[in-house]
């Protein structure tokens, strides 16, 4: 056991943590965000993307001991009013998802590409999100909604 | 006259109401589950594909602090009765049937069988429990195929049953078979091979099971395709009523034939609850969901058509080969000849079928559905069809338009029975033709051969039974809903169905919003709590039409009921009263209107008599109408490299008919979803296995699934469907681009290669056996 301290959506988060325990564990069921799904456990899948400190992470290959001191965000913390956030919303209009189990990895990962390349185009978009399985969609609804949240965010 | 009202939700591309849950991380997936004192389990699993099992000390797992149980698999017989497979129950599946116990006692069958369970205070500590498991085995000869599995000698994994043999040969004849081939300009055979690949959903088998002591009630919290089949499974396996067993179900992160039922592990975990008293959660790794969860699409074809020198496809005679895996009881490989038989002449007029079967056992992962269970059907069709042309030198849309049967009145019939009604593959794949202009394509793949680069096109079509044509026979089964008006004025619509991606709580709501006459935000669906809902089963592409049906029926009739009492309350006659935007009104008065949910709220005041009938409730079934054909026609243009073997799809075409379109966007994602995992089918997937049996494919590095940079922007068409039914014309479309894509991907492959002679006789096409192809063709073999 480590006892750290690390933000979390905005909060100070303190947890005591075998060292063993990966981050998604540690935020799943110590901190009850079970937004954040697991896949694979491997690293392949990415559902269980989050953003340390800006940069997206797969939490199932992180141990929560090495966030300690970090910036955590899932995808409990996108939304600040309790509504969607732009690229949710855009995720909505665009019919992204259907079972909904890989979702929060493909939000994260394109929040934090976007918030890098806000001008990418679609084959950027579809080469940031290449490390992403969606087993339902096909994909191309989900490149729509980042498309379409990018656009916006341009418009704004 | 009637009036006529305008569908405001019902064919429009509606937001879906689950995703403003799945969105914000709210969903709530089964391992999303936290109950009080709840511990977790982990199975100990065998490293051999067949063995004989010897000893199991547990001893020091069990001294592991933290470890509250380990339980073997005699303990488990102990706790549970032994007996059939609940789903092969429900769906009568024949044969004999193998006798096996929930872990395995005296033998494995697999790699990854499961053959005792831990049970500690977390996973972490379940999985070090499990290390400490000593498990002495024998070795027994490895049956890792079907030939093997069909030679006597192959030690029989069942003792019970002799053989390896699940379904023994038969054959059926449909026309004049010996006649048709006796008389054909020419008869080719050859062999076909569908490769094991399968389900792998993004979130894998589970559940948590806890057992109320007090009240001998289970309370299973499970990942399903239907609450219900999961209950009696339950019920049955643990000796108990099934209404002493409550199974409830959130959101699912998809499943596509796999969570039907209970599997041995979910049954083992209730029967831990049981008997610890506490609650047990049990998730599965992706290692246990590729290796053991089921896996599907192994068979083998000898295929003979009788065909004349024009083109015309007089005649097939196809023996298949089924290889179900070990536990066949536990899957539907045994079902799958039947369907395939039925379906193979597809929209065609194929006059003769000789149809020869036989499911063989084998020490892999169970045969389960996976969309469109029966799909070789189509893949078969569509590649002789495509080898006949090369060999008469016809274009593929030609040879087809040449053998589809066209519509008439009456409608013809499939050798095999079913009336083709309403069937509209020729339009699909004249429509196809042209959005993807052939002569053009094959001035541009002229060109590009002359460049050393290989394009191919190919196209396919397949039908679909969702739900089926109403035949001279043929029954449809039926569905049912609970619908109800509350006091909030809320359409509340109970069904059986338990989405797992389909968008039901978004698609059943448009429906039941237009038919009620309520705004959509004013319906509510339940759905995943077998106390509340009505039995059910989401599978076989069959909920548009069965549930979709009934929710319009059933708000119908809930309508009617509503306005029956409104007309009590308002002093009008029920006839003059109308439903608009969750007012009723007296026709012509707009200044009568009182909401629905007034109507609801003095409904539930409690202040009448015993001559009005205030509940407004109403328990629907639906028959399935006139049912009818999904379908239609695909087309795909690859480009392959030569060098590396790798095939890009540079473009996708579908045109389909899936009747009335409830929700668009809903529609096409199934599409999309389907065909992809077709692409992944042909392109990158397979369940591999060793010569020993064991186990190749146990992670994602190992399986490969297509990414966002494998799979192109899908065009889609829909078709105006020829309408059978006064009220319902929607239809199934789950399983269509599952189905069709991997013909369509393959035809395209072989077109590609065509210059180096290589005909195609299998499904799985990576890289290294596109190259094997080439060169095989290139030294004249």
């Amino acid at each position: 056991m480590a006892d750290i301290t690390l933000r979390v959506n905005g909060a100070t988060r303190e947890g005591s943590p075998e060292a063993r325990k990966t981050l998604a564990d540690f935020l799943r069921e110590d901190l009850d965000l079970t937004g954040t799904h697991l896949g694979c456990e491997h690293g392949v899948c990415g559902a269980c993307t989050v953003i340390v400190d800006g940069r997206a992470v797969r939490s199932c290959l992180m141990l929560a001991v090495q966030a300690a001191g970090s910036e955590v965000t899932t995808i409990e913390g996108l939304a600040t009013d309790g509504g969607l956030g732009p690229l949710q919303q855009a995720m909505w209009d665009s019919h992204s998802f259907q079972c909904g189990f890989c979702t929060p990895g493909f939000v994260m990962q394109a929040t934090a590409f976007l918030s890098d390349h806000p001008d990418a185009g679609e084959q950027q978009i579809r080469e940031a999100l290449s490390g992403n399985i969606c087993r339902c969609t096909g994909y191309q609804s989900i490149i729509d909604g980042v498309l379409l949240a990018a656009e916006r965010n341009r418009e704004r | 006259m009637a009036e006529i009202v305008a569908e405001r939700y019902t064919g429009a591309s509606i937001k879906r109401s689950e995703d403003p849950r799945i969105l914000t991380g709210a969903g709530r997936y089964v391992d999303d589950i936290k109950l009080p004192g709840m511990l977790h389990a982990a199975f100990v699993r065998s490293p051999l594909a067949h063995g004989r099992v010897l000893s199991v000390d547990v001893s020091a797992a069990q001294a592991l602090p933290g470890v509250v149980a380990v339980l073997t698999g005699a303990d488990l017989e102990a706790m549970t009765v032994p007996g059939p497979d609940p789903l092969m129950a429900l769906f009568g599946a024949a044969g004999p049937t193998p006798e096996f116990t929930l872990l395995a006692t005296d033998k494995v069958r697999l790699m990854g069988d499961p053959v005792a369970v831990v049970i500690a205070e977390s996973r972490y500590l379940a999985e070090d429990g499990c290390e400490l498991v000593e498990v002495d085995y024998d070795d027994l000869p490895p049956v890792v195929n079907a030939a093997f599995a069909l030679d006597p000698s192959s030690p029989p994994l069942f003792a019970n049953l002799g053989d390896n043999i699940a379904r023994p040969h038969s054959r059926n004849e449909f026309g004049d078979v010996a006649g048709t081939f006796a008389h054909a300009d020419r008869v080719i055979d050859f062999h076909l091979d569908v490769h094991r690949h399968q389900n792998v959903p993004m979130e894998g088998r589970g559940c948590v099971a806890s057992w109320d002591a007090g009240l001998a009630a289970m309370t299973v919290y499970a990942a399903t395709q239907s609450v219900h089949v999961t209950r009696n499974g339950v019920a049955t396996r643990l000796g108990i009523e099934p209404d002493q067993v409550r199974v409830l179900a959130g959101d699912i992160g998809g499943s596509f034939g796999l969570k039907i039922g209970a599997s041995r592990e979910e049954l083992a975990v209730a029967a831990a609850s049981r008997h610890l008293g506490r609650p047990v959660k049990w998730v599965e790794d992706r290692g246990e969901n590729l290796m053991v969860s089921g896996q599907a699409r192994e068979e083998s074809f000898d295929v003979r058509a009788a065909v004349s020198n024009d083109g015309d496809l007089l005649g097939l005679d196809v023996q298949v080969i089924i290889d179900t895996g070990a536990y066949p009881g536990m899957g539907m490989g045994a079902m799958v000849p039947d369907i395939i038989q039925a379906m193979l002449p597809g929209p065609y007029k194929l006059a003769a079928l000789g149809f020869e079967s036989t499911a063989v056992i084998t020490n892999k992962a169970t045969y389960v559905a996976y969309r469109g269970p029966w799909a070789s059907e189509t893949f078969v069709r569509e590649r002789v069809l495509d080898l006949i042309a090369k060999d008469l030198g016809l274009d593929p849309v030609e040879i087809r338009l040449r053998n589809i049967a066209a519509r008439t009145d009456p409608p013809a019939s499939m050798i095999t029975g079913r009336p083709l009604v309403g069937v509209t593959t020729i339009e699909a794949l004249e429509r196809v033709a042209q959005l993807v202009d052939f002569p053009a394509f094959r001035r541009r793949q002229a060109q590009a051969r002359a460049q050393g680069r290989y394009l191919g096109i190919g196209v396919a079509t397949f039908i679909e039974a969702a739900p089926g044509p109403r035949g001279p026979d043929g029954g449809l089964g039926s569905e049912s809903m609970r619908l109800q008006l509350t006091e909030e004025g809320i359409v509340v619509l109970f069904t059986g169905q338990m989405p797992h991606g389909q968008s039901h709580q978004t698609t059943l709501a448009q429906i039941a919003a237009d038919e009620f006459g309520v705004p959509f935000e004013q319906v509510r669906v339940v759905v995943g709590d077998s106390d509340v809902v009505p039995f059910g089963l989401t599978g076989g592409s069959r909920s548009a039409t069965m549930t979709g049906g009934v929710a319009l029926h059933g708000a119908r009739d809930l309508k009617a009921k509503v306005l029956d009492f409104a007309a009590y309350l308002m002093e009008a006659r029920a006839q003059d009263l109308l439903i608009t935007d969750g007012n009723v009104w007296v026709r012509g008065d707009p200044a009568s209107a009182i909401a629905v949910s007034e109507i609801g709220r003095r409904a539930a005041s409690g202040q009448f008599g015993t001559d009005v009938d205030a509940a407004l409730e109403v328990q629907a079934t639906f028959d399935g109408g006139q049912g009818g054909w999904s379908g239609g026609t695909h087309c795909a243009i690859v480009e392959v490299d030569a060098e590396t073997g790798l095939v890009k799809v540079e473009r996708y075409v579908a045109v389909e008919d899936c009747g009335a379109l409830i929700n668009p966007a809903v529609v096409e994602g199934q599409i999309r979803g389907g065909v992809a995992q077709g692409i992944g089918a042909v392109l990158l997937e397979r369940s591999a296995y060793g010569e020993d049996g064991s186990f190749q494919s146990a992670t994602f590095m190992d399986y490969l699934m297509p990414t966002t940079c494998d799979i192109p922007r899908i065009e889609i068409e829909h078709l105006e469907t020829v309408p059978l039914d006064a009220d319902v014309n929607f239809r199934g479309v789950g399983e269509g681009g599952m189905i069709v894509a991997p013909p369509t991907v393959v035809n395209a492959i072989e077109d590609a290669l065509s210059p180096f002679g290589v005909r195609i006789y299998e499904q799985h096409l990576p890289p290294a056996r596109i190259l094997e192809l080439i060169a095989a063709a290139d030294s004249g073999q």
